[in-house]
C-alpha cells in the first residue's frame, strides 16, 4: 500500500519529519518498506548572500564572489551571469553530494583558472526544482541566510507500507490517518461533504437477491455528466499512490477508494438493460467478459451485478466489458456496496483475478463507510464531471451488523504484555483509536469496537492495541525465567546429533540436499519403484515433484557438481529424512545416513602414497568403526548381487543380527561422471539402527586382563571362494578352548595357487584365561584340535 | 663358595655374553625368558636354595640377587642402546616433507546453526522436539487458528499430497502436537525442515529450516518473550546486539510481533545489509492466541504462553556472511570446508 504524505496530511496534521513519521508507523505495526521523497535538493545546499562580486582576473565569463552562509564568508568562483552582490542564492557547500543520472558527485574545494573556490552556486535545474539553467537561482529577500534549501523545496514523500491481513482499515489513506492521529496525538478528520440530496425516490433501482453475500448496496444515479480528463489535483493524487488517471468519473471512484477504503464502481446507465441493478448469484454456466477482455464461465457461487438480462460486473472484483464509463457516457449508476469477504476471496481465487477492489473486499470493508463514500464520490463527480443527482440514494441492506463488545480486565492485559500500563493509559489508547469505552471500574472496562475494526473481538486483541500504541519498546527486559518443565523425553534430536558428530569425527563433511526432487532422480535408487514415491499433488516442476525416497539421487548430483568444480577428494555424508509411500517396505518418514568416499586418502603426500585411492575397505572400516562406537558388534557385510546402484562384485549388504540395515559398495559406472577419474564408494544406512544402539549403549567397566595372552599362527590353503568370514565363523564355532580372538594377518595368492583356485590365508589365534596363565601345552593342544577340524571338516591344507 | 654360587656366577657370565651379542629386542627378550622368566634358570636356581647349608645361605642369596640384578641391568642398558641406535639413522629425514593429514569432517552450516540455537535455548531449559514433515492440515493450519480461506493454505504456496495432507509449511504444528500430548507447563524448541512452494533464489528455497519455540505456564508475558529473544540474540551475535519488537499479525499469536536484531554487520549505524535502517528483521513471535489454547484443550484463563520462530538459514547467512541461500544447498566442498 502506497501512501502520499501530502495526501495523508489532508486528514491529520503531520507535525513531524518523514523519518519520525516512518519510525512511528513501523513501531505501530504499519511497517514501512520503502520511502521515496520528491525532494531533489541535497543536504548541504543553503541559502547564502552574495556580499561582493569581482571579475575573474583570468576569465571573461567567471566572477569571483564573496558569499556569506551566515556562519562564514566563502570565496566562490562562479560562471552565472546573475551572481550580483546583494542577491540571495543557493550555495552548495563543500561536501555536498549531488546524485545525477551519471552518478554522484561531491563538491570539493577547487581552483578555477588559478582562483580558489569553496563551493558552488546552483541553478534551478541543478537543484532539480525547475528547468532554468541560465543562471543561479535567486531567492526573494524574505529568506534567512543559512536555511537548508531542501526545506524550501519540500516535495511529496511516498511511503510504501506493508498492511497485515488483519487490518483492512489500513488500506486507505484516511484509515492510516486514523492511526497516525493516535500516534501523533492529533485528531484525524474525514473530508467535509456537502451534498443536497435529490428528492426523487427510485426504490426499484437496486434489487439484492443474494442478500447473504451482499449485506449492503447503495446505488446512485448521476445524470448528464461530461466525461473528460480529471483535473490536475485529482490526477496527481492518483499518480502519487501509483494509480493511472483514466477519466474524471473513474478517477473519482479510484480516489475515494484510496481515500476511504471503499471500492466503488460506476456503470454507464445506458448499458444497463432495464436501467437497474440486480445483485444475484450467477447461473451455472453464465458467462461474462470483464473489462480487461477476458471471458469467464461462472457458477452459482459467484456473485454478479446484473441488469435485467445479464451479468454486468463480477461483484467486488471487476466490471464487465462495456458496462463501465466511456467517453460517450452521460448517465451513471454509482455503486457503493459491502460484500461478504469469503465469497469475494473465493471468486477472485477461482477466477484468478485480483484487483484493488477485490483485495479490499476479501479483507473486509467498513459497513458504515459505504454510505459516506457514496456521498463523497457523488459530490466529487458533480464537481469534476458536472451533471446532477438523478435520485436519492437507493439502498438495500440486511441491517447494520452488531459491534463487538469486549470485556477488558486491566490486570489481565498488564500480565499478558508485561508492561506497567495504567488503567487510564489503556482507556486513553482505546479512545484515541476511536473505540467506545464505558463501564470503567477499577478493574475493567467495556470496549466496543467500531465496524472498521473487525479484528477486535477478544481481550487479547485489546492487549495487542495497548502493546502497539503504548509502545513495544516499553516492554521491559526482565531476567529470563521459567519453570523447568517435566522433561519431555523426545531425544530424536539428540540421537541425530550424536550420529552426526560421530560421522563428522570420522572425517566426513556434511551435505544438506533438498528433499523435494524429481521422480527420475528419486528412482536412481533402484530399491524404489514409482509406486513407492510420495508424490506431490501440486509439484512446482517435474524436478520438484516427489519426496526423496533416499539420499542417493541428490547425493549423486552433489558428487557430480563437485567433480565439475574440480573437487575430487570427497568424503561426504548426509543425514536426512526420506519418504516411502509403501509402508510395507519402510515407514512413511524415516531417517537415513549416506556416506560417500572418493579420491585419495593421502593426496597431500607424495610418490606412491599420494596415488593410493580409497577402496571398498576404507569405507567398510569406517562404517565398522562407527558401529563399534555405538556398541553394535554383530555387524556383517554380505556380498550383494543385483543392486544396480553398485558395480557387480563390489557391493555388500550391511546386516545387523541378520537384518539388512543398509548397503555399501562401489558406485555403478552409470552413476559416475566420466569426469570423475577415481571410483566412488558409498553406503546407505538406516539411521534407526544407530539410534537403537545409542539407546542400548550403556558402557560398563570390564576388568582388565590380569594374565598374559599367548598367540599361535595358523596358515592354510583355502579354496579362493571360501570367504574370510566363513573361515572365521568356522573357527569361532569350533569352540576352541580359551580362544580370545582371531586375526587375519596375511592373504596371499600367486599364479600357481590361483591356477589351483586356492589362496593362502594366515591367522593369528590369541588365547587367554582370566584366572591364570595358560600353559604352552594346553594352547598347543587346542590349536592341534582346531587344525585337525580345519583339515577334516573344511578340507583345508594346513601349512 | 658353594656349587650354587658357582652356577649363579657362570649363568651371569653366560647371560652377559649373550646380551653383548644380542642384535635386537627379540634376542634380549629370549635372554630374559631363559634366565629371568618364570621357567628360566634363576627361578630354577632359587628352588635349589633349600639345599644350601644354612650358614651359606646369606652369601648365596646375595650372589643370587646381585647376579639377577646385573642381568636385568644389562638387559635394560642393551635395550636403551638398541633404541638410541634406531634414532641415530645415518641419514635422518627431511622433516619438511608433507605430513600425513587425517581427514577433517565439517558439519553443514545449517546444522551448526541449528545445533547452536538448540544449545542456547537448551541453556534456558527448552527441550528439543520433532514432528512429521508430512503433516495434516489440522496441525499445520486449523489448530493454529488459520482461517479456512487464508492465502497461506493455497496450493500456490503450500505443497499438497494427493491425500490432502501437506508438507508442513512451518514448524508451528509441533507446538500443537506437544500441547495435545502434554499438560502445561511446557517449554520446548522444535528445529526442523519446512516447505514452501517457492522457486529457489538467493533468499528462498522449496525447503528451509526453522526453529520454533514455545513456553506455556502461568503468567507468561510479552516481557518474558522479549527477554528470551534478547538472551538469544546476545548469545549468538555478541553482547552488544539489541532487539526490537514491532507489532505484526499472525493468526496463532495475539499480540503478535516481528522482532529485529540491531544490525550484526554495522552495529546499527546503517549499512547495505540492514538497508541503512540499523535493524535486521529476524522472525515472528507473540503470545499464544487463546483460540489455539482452546484447540488443544488448555484453559486460556489459566495459562498464557509465548511462541517464536527463527529461520536457520537466515541466521547462518547473517552470521557467516553467506550472500546466497543456494550456496547452502549446493554442497560444494570448497564452501562446506569453510565452516
Amino acid at each position: 500500500m502506497k501512501i502520499s504524505r501530502q495526501w495523508l496530511s489532508r486528514y491529520v496534521a503531520l507535525d513531524c519529519d518523514d523519518a519520525t513519521l516512518c519510525r512511528k508507523l513501523t513501531a505501530a505495526g504499519i511497517e514501512v518498506e520503502n520511502v521515496e521523497s520528491d525532494s531533489t535538493v541535497p543536504a548541504g545546499v543553503v541559502v547564502a548572500k552574495i556580499l561582493e562580486r569581482k571579475p575573474h582576473p583570468d576569465s571573461d565569463h567567471l566572477s569571483v564572489c564573496q558569499v556569506s552562509t551566515g556562519n562564514e564568508t566563502l570565496q566562490i568562483v562562479c560562471g552565472a551571469p546573475n551572481c550580483d552582490a546583494g542577491k540571495l542564492v543557493p550555495l552548495a557547500t563543500i561536501g555536498t553530494v549531488f546524485e545525477t543520472a551519471e552518478g554522484s558527485f561531491k563538491i570539493k574545494k577547487s581552483k578555477l583558472r588559478g582562483v580558489e573556490s569553496f563551493g558552488m552556486m546552483c541553478s534551478a535545474a541543478e537543484l532539480g526544482v525547475g528547468d532554468d539553467d541560465s543562471g543561479s537561482l535567486v531567492f526573494d529577500d524574505g529568506k534567512t541566510v543559512g536555511t537548508p534549501v531542501a526545506d524550501l523545496f519540500r516535495g511529496d514523500t511516498r511511503i510504501e507500507v506493508e498492511v497485515t491481513p488483519n487490518r483492512p482499515d489500513w488500506l486507505s489513506i484516511y484509515g492510516i490517518a486514523r492511526d497516525v492521529g493516535c500516534l501523533l496525538d492529533a485528531e484525524a478528520h474525514l473530508p467535509e461533504v456537502e451534498l443536497p440530496e435529490s428528492g426523487v425516490r427510485r426504490d426499484d433501482l437496486v434489487t439484492v437477491e443474494a442478500s447473504d453475500l451482499c449485506p449492503r448496496y447503495i446505488g446512485r444515479l448521476i445524470r448528464n455528466v461530461k466525461i473528460g480528463p480529471s483535473p490536475e489535483w485529482l490526477a496527481r493524487r492518483l499518480e502519487s499512490v501509483g494509480l493511472r488517471p483514466i477519466n474524471n468519473v473513474v478517477d473519482v471512484t479510484n480516489f475515494v477508494m484510496m481515500e476511504l477504503g471503499q471500492p466503488l464502481h460506476a456503470f454507464d446507465l445506458s448499458k444497463l438493460s432495464g436501467g437497474r441493478i440486480i445483485v444475484r448469484r450467477a447461473r451455472n454456466g453464465e458467462k461474462i467478459v470483464t473489462l480487461d477482455g477476458r471471458e469467464f464461465s461462472l457458477g452459482n457461487d459467484n456473485l454478479v451485478i446484473a441488469d435485467a438480462e445479464k451479468p454486468m460486473a463480477l461483484a467486488g472484483i471487476m466490471g464487465g466489458e462495456f458496462s463501465g464509463v466511456s467517453g460517450t457516457t452521460t448517465d451513471i449508476l454509482l455503486e457503493s456496496a459491502v460484500f461478504q469477504p469469503s465469497n469475494i476471496r473465493f471468486s477472485a481465487r477461482r477466477l484468478g483475478i485480483s484487483t484493488d477492489a477485490s483485495y479490499r473486499y476479501e479483507r473486509g470493508v467498513d459497513f458504515d463507510m459505504a454510505e459516506f463514500a457514496s456521498k463523497r464520490a457523488a459530490q466529487l463527480i458533480l464537481e469534476t464531471a458536472g451533471g446532477e443527482l438523478g435520485c436519492a440514494p437507493a439502498e438495500k441492506t440486511t441491517g447494520r451488523p452488531a459491534e463487538a463488545v469486549i470485556e477488558c480486565r486491566f490486570d489481565r492485559i498488564r500480565s499478558l504484555i508485561g508492561t506497567d500500563v495504567s488503567n487510564d493509559e489503556m482507556t486513553a489508547i482505546f479512545r484515541k483509536l476511536q473505540l467506545k469505552v464505558d463501564a470503567v471500574t477499577e478493574k475493567s472496562c467495556r470496549v466496543t469496537a467500531p465496524l472498521f475494526r473487525l479484528d477486535l473481538t477478544r481481550e487479547a486483541d485489546l492487549a495487542e492495541e495497548v502493546a502497539r500504541i503504548g509502545g513495544l519498546d516499553r516492554v521491559p527486559e526482565i531476567p529470563v525465567s521459567g519453570t523447568v518443565c517435566h522433561p519431555i523425553s523426545e531425544d530424536a534430536y539428540r540421537k541425530v546429533k550424536i550420529l552426526r558428530d560421530a560421522v563428522v569425527g570420522a572425517g566426513y563433511t556434511e551435505c544438506v540436499n533438498y528433499s523435494v526432487i524429481g521422480a527420475a532422480t528419486a528412482l536412481t535408487d533402484s530399491r524404489f519403484a514409482e509406486s513407492d514415491l510420495v508424490k506431490l499433488a501440486n509439484p512446482l516442476s517435474p524436478e520438484v515433484a516427489v519426496m526423496r525416497p533416499s539420499l542417493f539421487g541428490t547425493m549423486l548430483g552433489t558428487v557430480e557438481r563437485n567433480v565439475a568444480h574440480g573437487n575430487r577428494e570427497l568424503a561426504l555424508f548426509e543425514i536426512g529424512r526420506v519418504f516411502c509411500a509403501d509402508r510395507t517396505k519402510f515407514p512413511e518418514e524415516r531417517i537415513e545416513l549416506m556416506m560417500l568416499l572418493s579420491g585419495h586418502p593421502h593426496g597431500e603426500r607424495f610418490s606412491q602414497e599420494a596415488k593410493v585411492e580409497y577402496d571398498f575397505f576404507d569405507l567398510k572400516g569406517e562404517i565398522e568403526a562407527l558401529f563399534a562406537r555405538f556398541g553394535v558388534r554383530d555387524c556383517r557385510f554380505v556380498a550383494l548381487d543385483g543392486d544396480s546402484r553398485f558395480e557387480k562384485g563390489f557391493a555388500a549388504a550391511i546386516e545387523i543380527g541378520g537384518k539388512v540395515v543398509g548397503a555399501a559398495g562401489k558406485l555403478a559406472a552409470k552413476h559416475v561422471s566420466w569426469r570423475n577419474a577415481a571410483p566412488v564408494y558409498c553406503a546407505q544406512i538406516e539411521a534407526a539402527v544407530c539410534f537403537a544402539a545409542v539407546d542400548r549403549l550403556r558402557r560398563e567397566f570390564r576388568t582388565l586382563p590380569q594374565y598374559p595372552a599367548s598367540s599361535r599362527d595358523v596358515a592354510l590353503l583355502a579354496p579362493a571362494n571360501l570367504t574370510h568370514a566363513e573361515i572365521v565363523d568356522f573357527i569361532r564355532n569350533s569352540h576352541v578352548a580359551n580362544l580370545e580372538s582371531v586375526r587375519l594377518f596375511d592373504v596371499f595368492s600367486d599364479e600357481k595357487l590361483a591356477g589351483e583356485n586356492l589362496r593362502s590365508m594366515a591367522y593369528t589365534l590369541t588365547f587367554r584365561r582370566t584366572d591364570r596363565t595358560l600353559t604352552d601345552a594346553e594352547i598347543n593342544q587346542a590349536v592341534e584340535k582346531l587344525r585337525a577340524r580345519l583339515e577334516k571338516e573344511l578340507k583345508l591344507q594346513l601349512r | 663358595m658353594n656349587n650354587l654360587i658357582e652356577s649363579i656366577n657362570q649363568a651371569v657370565g653366560e647371560a652377559l655374553q649373550r646380551v653383548e651379542a644380542a642384535e635386537n629386542a627379540a634376542d634380549l627378550e629370549q635372554i630374559r625368558i631363559d634366565y629371568l622368566g618364570r621357567n628360566g634358570l634363576f627361578p630354577e636356581l632359587s628352588r635349589q636354595m633349600s639345599s644350601v647349608a644354612p650358614e651359606e645361605r646369606k652369601e648365596t642369596g646375595r650372589a643370587f640377587n646381585t647376579g639377577r640384578g646385573s642381568i636385568q641391568q644389562a638387559l635394560d642398558d642393551a635395550g636403551k642402546k638398541l633404541g638410541s641406535d634406531r634414532t641415530k639413522a645415518p641419514k635422518g629425514i627431511d622433516v619438511t616433507l608433507p605430513g600425513r593429514c587425517p581427514r577433517v569432517g565439517h558439519r553443514h552450516p545449517i546444522s551448526q546453526m541449528a545445533e547452536e540455537c538448540v544449545a542456547v535455548f537448551g541453556r534456558l531449559g527448552f527441550t528439543p522436539m520433532n514432528g512429521p514433515e508430512l503433516e495434516d492440515i489440522y496441525h499445520n493450519f486449523d489448530a493454529l487458528n488459520t482461517p479456512a480461506d487464508h492465502p497461506s493454505r493455497d496450493a500456490q504456496d503450500t505443497f499438497y499430497l494427493p491425500d490432502g495432507r501437506i508438507l508442513r509449511s512451518q514448524t508451528s504444528p509441533v507446538q500443537i502436537r506437544v500441547m495435545e500430548t502434554h499438560q502445561p507447563p511446557v517449554r520446548i524448541v522444535a528445529p526442523g525442515r519446512v516447505f514452501r512452494r517457492d522457486t529457489p533464489d538467493a533468499t528462498h528455497g522449496m525447503n528451509f529450516h526453522q526453529i520454533e519455540g514455545l513456553y506455556v505456564d502461568r503468567n507468561v508475558s510479552l516481557a518474558d518473550l522479549k527477554s528470551v529473544l534478547q538472551y538469544f540474540a546476545r548469545e549468538l551475535f555478541g553482547k552488544d546486539v539489541k532487539i526490537r519488537l514491532r507489532p505484526h499479525f499472525f493468526p496463532f499469536t495475539e499480540p503478535s510481533v516481528e522482532y529485529d536484531f540491531s544490525c550484526v554487520v554495522c552495529g546499527g549505524k546503517g549499512c547495505p545489509v540492514c538497508k541503512n535502517s540499523g535493524w535486521i528483521e529476524i522472525a515472528g513471535a507473540g503470545m499464544v492466541d487463546p483460540a489455539v489454547f482452546r484447540k488443544v484443550g488448555y484453559d486460556p484463563e489459566k495459562w498464557s504462553g509465548y511462541a517464536f520462530g527463527l529461520g536457520i538459514e537466515r541466521l547462518a547467512m547473517l552470521r557467516n556472511h553467506i550472500p546466497d541461500l543456494r550456496l547452502l544447498y549446493d554442497n560444494d566442498v570448497r564452501f562446506l570446508e569453510q565452516f
